[in-house]
């Protein structure tokens, strides 16, 4: 009888991985496809300024996703991030410009305080039993109304604080390799995908983001603390919009307090599209990393191709539902 | 109703063949599940189909009912080889199935789950003919003699309730070949008998039943024919009437099973966990019990008793409105499973799939997971590696049917789910240790490993609850019983002395009458 | 898997269609603040006649709302990897947009800048209403109509872009003459529906109103949904024009509007590209601008001319 062969496989021959894997592979083509379609199209979509300038457009919503990825794969929903993040910029600007500490403390300042919102909305879930979608719901509008109030419906400029801006743009890769030019916005977000990526999968935290996303009730009948964990995972999520932030306000040199809404939607469409399930339980980083490549692309180069705004609309909304429906095909079979 | 006559025996076997599989290969990766196996179903009559957990049966029953395709064979429905590239086309061609794990819509009520898709219309056919919809539905209740409203929502409903509802929406199609894959693993003695009555209805009727399930006296009372699986092996088929039991599981196990024997072992002294004047939510009323080191304590009575719910509430899953418990012979207060845990107590819940696993999870991290903060270094970062090797252990302890530690839980068989579980607690080692209904689904080899391994457990000092629908069982594990009707401790008996008998008529001694 | 295919190869071939060939004639980037407003239509219809006139192509292109500064910058560079001979530009932000502006002048495409101005040198002329003088004639004509006393409120379409500053500051500093006119509210939308809300709660907090101002088009409209809503007789003057607020000025819901000339706009916005190229000297501000307009003057052809639906 061979009843237990038990090896110490790696996740890779495991089936929640196969069917990830999968996804990843589906979106990762369609990625190539884009690429190829736009190359074909136009001559000046393949030039190595254009694929730095993608790069830029998705660092943001990228990191975004990261934030969005770890609290969907827990079955949560955070509908704040894109005005946290914009809270966030504004409180590095108060920090270091209206109250004209020095950027060590702006800029954890900023990460701190997205992690506090995080933690007041993943405790409100957890602690309240409200849902999600209500809290973040809630918690959107609310920061978008404080951003106003803060600044008084006033961008704060970073001017006084010029080291301010080499956080996104001016590249220090670029410096030693001269003609390089990637800003480092693009290597935040690869340094913070890995992060994320180990986190999800080689620590606790991340263990119980998969566990609650797959059955938080059986996971809190296991004895665990289930609210601490919800509130760390919120509160994870709120310090990567901070990052967001202070990427999104070096670029513009400028703490803007009317962006941030709808932004959310975009982080949730680049997670949607790399499969990451919004029952929860499935998805990885890097698959979110492809969404946000996805749209970038797709914008970018319908752009290059001088296509029509509205029609822009039209792909990126097919695209996703294309996304979703391929997930949905995958899990039915598995 | 009348439920243990003698079956009608083989011959009914001689109706017409309503279904033929022939040779079905299926493959998953790194599972060879099903190895060639052949089975036919006639009409009238019911075939058992048994095996060890991880044999192959509920694959193969989904093969026969479009889940999964079969990686080569045949598949004879009515003389005529077909294909079924889904469930759907398996109900077309008047094939049902009562799933192992319930597949049900907790926001739906009972009606509409056993109707979905297929609702009474009315109004152009624009609108669902609720009242048609709820009285369709009370009629196939009425027909098992249950009493659940059609207007309930299943979620809120037991697992044996929900079970029932399940049944009754395999009836509701009146199919002429029905599949029920361990139908009554939730189910208590009356529902039972009045599951069996329908399914003499049934065969009278000229429908096929195939019947998979653990317990021997079950297909020694209904089965007419029983086939028997071995690690994806087609085995044998057998007249029921001539295959002792001691055949059946010989034929299942590969060899001889050791019957295993009453409770020995010492009890000692010590008090573990005392539990007074405990009232929780509707169903436990003035519960008071205790509990020593090295016993083991049955919880016996009907479903709805209230027994899950006394456990619920001692380790902290449901509210608690009064009461006190003390462990160790100090007072604590239990207000969340994780309270508990630290506290040494742990629970194994009855309903697998919606308390037990995490489907989604490898059974390496399903093992630990009670655990895992002792799995970390530096408090954060997870050692797989040792989490692999221990987890390694205990699926070699219990047998567990799995290509590797790293599979995900929801793809092994459910008597395999359940050992995982079982693992977790043992892994965790808590001293108080509540196990409701633990052989679910375990098939009679691991059946008699797991009370093996819980009379050790005891021996080793470990004070166990068990909460059991199964009379033997209670019988067979318990120092002590426990009887609760109606959320209410009705009576104590020992372990020795106890009989099926004096245990029913407390588990029957309603408030009403004993006022 | 089929049918997905053929939908993805049909919608290709759409987008195929809408996208300009621009190979052979100069190709100028326009890009605006958004593109699903009136306004923006109708600046992009006076910058593709101006392109049609000077024989050059062009593409129009906004971000989805006016607060994604940064959506802009990703145009702005994605528009100059097409190499474009000139930038017709439309600024979310007087400054957070200098570093994408800056590799234009760099490779020494000419920049217009229009709508709003920028806060640095680098464009060669700003095509632009003065939007302090534009809102200073709505406070004039709303205090002759209210007979220059009164409570009055204003609903402005944002508080940061430098059109809902403008328009803010010249409205007030205007009724600030006036002494028996007193500015009671502000509130700020630039939607017709969230507008509507807001002066719904402005009419209930002040049952003594006599006027609003509202700052844009879908302030306006706002405004006219709150009035035929709540039957108030507040009198309105709104900014811009557009279908729906045509309608209210013709039937009587605002009294009338400011309106900007967006046609010469997006004319100005072209020529003065194709003339900075033929390199000849341009003023540094080019007031496209304004008219006010009524039921009574709308069919005036110089008034019809700048209107827009
Ligand atoms: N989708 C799947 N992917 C991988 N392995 C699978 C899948 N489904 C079943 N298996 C494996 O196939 C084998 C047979 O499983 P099956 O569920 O048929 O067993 P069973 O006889 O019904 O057992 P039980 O009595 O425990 O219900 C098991 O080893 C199981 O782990
Ligand atoms: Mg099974």
């Amino acid at each position: 009888m061979n009843t237990t062969t038990v090896s110490q496989t790696d996740f890779a021959k495991s089936g929640m991985f196969t069917v990830a894997t999968l996804q990843k592979a589906v979106a990762f083509a369609v990625l190539l496809l884009l690429v190829v379609f736009f190359s074909l199209m136009s001559p000046v979509f393949l030039s190595w300024s254009n694929a730095i300038n993608i790069m830029t457009a998705t660092s943001v919503n990228a990191v975004l996703g990261i934030a969005c990825t770890l609290v969907i794969i827990s079955a949560g929903i955070d509908l704040s991030v894109g005005t946290l993040m914009t809270f966030c910029s504004i409180i590095a600007g108060v920090l270091s410009i209206n109250l004209g500490l020095p950027l060590w403390i702006g800029i954890p300042g900023a990460l701190l305080s997205g992690a506090a919102v995080g933690a007041c909305s993943g405790a409100i879930i957890a602690y309240l039993k409200i849902p999600p979608f209500i809290v973040t719901l809630g918690f959107m509008r609310a920061l978008y109304g404080l951003n106003i109030v803060v600044t008084s419906a006033k961008p704060i400029y970073f001017d006084d604080q010029p080291k301010y801006s080499l956080i996104s743009p001016d590249s220090s890769i670029s410096a030693l390799i001269p003609g390089l030019g990637i800003p480092n916005a693009v290597f935040v977000m690869v340094l913070l995908a890995i992060v994320a990526a180990i986190v999800l999968n080689r620590t606790i935290l991340g263990r119980f983001i998969y566990a609650l996303g797959s059955n938080e009730e059986a996971v809190r009948l296991s004895g665990v603390n289930v609210n601490i964990w919800k509130v760390g995972i919120y509160a994870l999520s709120g310090m990567i919009c901070g990052i967001a932030g202070l990427l999104l306000s070096s670029r513009l040199g400028s703490a803007q307090p009317a962006i941030g809404m709808g932004y959310e939607l975009d982080a949730i469409a680049a997670t949607v599209i790399g499969g990451t399930s919004l029952a929860g339980g499935r998805g990885t980083i890097l698959g979110t990393i492809i969404g946000a490549f996805i749209i970038s692309i797709l914008s970018n180069g319908l752009t290059v191709l001088s296509v029509a705004d509205e029609w822009k609309y039209v792909a990126t909304g097919f695209i996703l539902v294309t996304a979703v429906y391929v997930d949905m095909r995958l899990k039915y079979r598995g | 109703m009348s439920s243990s006559e003698k079956s009608h025996g083989a011959q009914s076997v001689s109706g017409p063949k309503l279904i033929e599989l022939r040779d079905i290969e299926k493959r998953f990766p790194g599972v060879h599940a099903l190895r060639g196996v052949n089975f036919d179903l006639r009409a009238g009559e019911v075939h058992a189909l048994m095996g060890e957990n991880g044999a192959g049966k509920s694959t193969l029953m989904k093969i026969l009912t479009g889940v999964y395709q079969p990686d080569s064979g045949e598949i004879i429905v009515g003389g005529k080889t077909v294909t079924m590239p889904n469930p759907r086309a398996g109900q077309d061609l008047g094939i049902s199935i009562i799933h192992q794990e319930l597949y049900l819509m907790n926001h739906l009520t009972a009606a509409q789950n056993i109707f979905i898709g297929r609702e009474p219309r009315k109004g152009l056919g624009i609108f669902v003919d609720n009242q048609k919809l709820n009285a369709n539905a009370a009629a196939i209740f009425k027909r098992m003699k249950i009493d659940i409203s059609p207007e309930i929502e299943v979620g809120g409903l037991t697992v044996a309730l929900q079970q029932l509802v399940e049944i009754a929406k395999a009836l509701s199609f009146n199919s002429k070949v029905l599949i029920m894959d361990e139908p009554t693993s939730a189910l208590n003695e009356t529902e039972v008998a009045h599951l069996f009555a329908i399914i003499k209805d049934l065969k009278a009727n000229g429908v096929g039943i195939v019947y998979i399930t653990h317990k021997m006296d079950e297909v020694k009372q209904i089965a007419d024919r029983i086939t028997v699986m071995r690690d994806g092996q087609y085995i044998d088929t057998l007249p029921q009437e001539d295959t002792p039991i001691s055949k059946i599981i010989s034929l299942m196990v590969g060899r001889e099973l050791a019957h295993a024997s009453r409770a020995e072992g010492k009890v000692g002294h010590e008090q573990v966990l005392k539990v007074s004047g405990l009232n929780a939510g509707k169903m436990v009323k003035d519960v008071s019990f205790t509990l020593k080191k090295g016993e083991i304590l049955g919880f016996a009575g009907l479903m709805g008793a209230g027994r899950t719910e006394v456990a619920r509430a001692i380790f902290g899953a449901d509210k608690v409105q009064s009461g006190e418990i003390e462990i160790h012979g100090k007072k604590v207060k239990v207000k969340s499973p994780a309270d508990a845990v630290k506290q040494g107590l742990a629970y194994l819940s009855e309903d697998r799939k919606r308390f037990g696993v995490v489907t989604g999870l490898s059974v390496r991290d399903n093992v630990t997971l009670p655990s895992w903060s002792r799995f970390t270094t530096a408090g954060f970062l997870m050692k797989d590696r040792e989490m692999n090797k221990t987890a390694a252990e205990y699926v070699e302890k219990l047998k567990v049917k799995t290509p590797s530690v790293s599979q995900i839980v929801r793809l092994l068989s459910g008597g395999n789910q359940q050992k995982v579980v079982i693992s977790k607690w043992l892994l965790r080692d808590c001293d108080v240790l509540f196990f409701d209904e633990p052989t679910r689904g375990i098939d009679v080899g691991a059946k008699a490993e797991i009370y093996k391994l819980l009379q050790s457990l005891a021996e080793q000092g470990k004070a166990i609850v068990v909460i059991s629908s199964e009379l033997e069982e209670v019988l067979r594990l318990s120092h002590r019983i426990i009887v609760m009707c109606e959320g209410r401790i009705t009576g104590e008996l020992d372990g020795k002395t106890a009989t099926q008998e004096s245990i029913m008529h407390l588990a029957t001694q309603r408030q009403s009458k004993a006022a | 898997m089929k049918k997905l295919i053929a939908a993805a190869a049909l919608l290709g071939a759409a987008m195929a269609l809408t996208a300009t060939a621009h190979a052979d004639a100069p190709y100028y980037a326009i890009i605006a603040k958004g593109f699903d407003h009136q306004f923006w239509q109708a600046v992009k219809k006076g910058a593709e006649d101006q392109a049609k006139a000077d024989g050059v192509t062009i593409t129009f292109e906004g971000p989805k709302t006016e607060a994604e500064i940064d959506k802009q910058i990703d145009i702005l560079n994605a528009d100059f990897a097409k190499k474009p001979v000139g930038l017709g530009f439309a600024a979310l932000d007087t400054k957070a947009e200098t570093k994408a502006l800056q590799q234009y002048a760099d490779a020494k495409i000419p920049i217009v800048a229009f709508d709003s101005g920028v806060a640095n040198d680098l464009p060669v002329t700003t095509c632009t209403t003065d939007n302090v003088a534009a809102a200073a004639e709505a406070a004039k004509q709303l205090a002759k109509a209210i007979g220059d006393e009164g409570e009055v409120a204003d609903e402005i379409h944002d508080q940061t872009s430098a059109t809902g500053l403008g328009r803010r500051k010249g409205f007030e500093e205007e009724i600030a003459k006036h002494p028996k006119i007193k500015l009671v509210d502000t509130k700020f939308a630039n939607a017709d529906a969230k507008a509507a809300d807001d002066i719904k709660a402005i009419l209930t907090a002040h049952p003594n109103l006599k006027g609003i101002f509202a700052s844009n088009e879908g302030a306006a409209n706002g405004l006219a949904i709150a009035k035929k809503e709540t039957g108030s007789k507040v009198i309105g003057i709104g900014f811009d024009s557009g279908k729906k607020q045509k309608d209210a000025i013709m039937s009587g819901l605002l009294a009338g509007s400011i309106t900007q000339n967006p046609v010469g706009i997006g004319q100005c916005a072209v020529s003065s590209l194709t003339k900075a190229l033929k390199g000849e000297k341009l003023e540094k501000v080019i007031d496209t601008g304004f008219y006010y307009y009524t039921k009574d003057n709308m069919s005036d052809p110089k008034i019809a001319a700048v209107l827009y639906d």
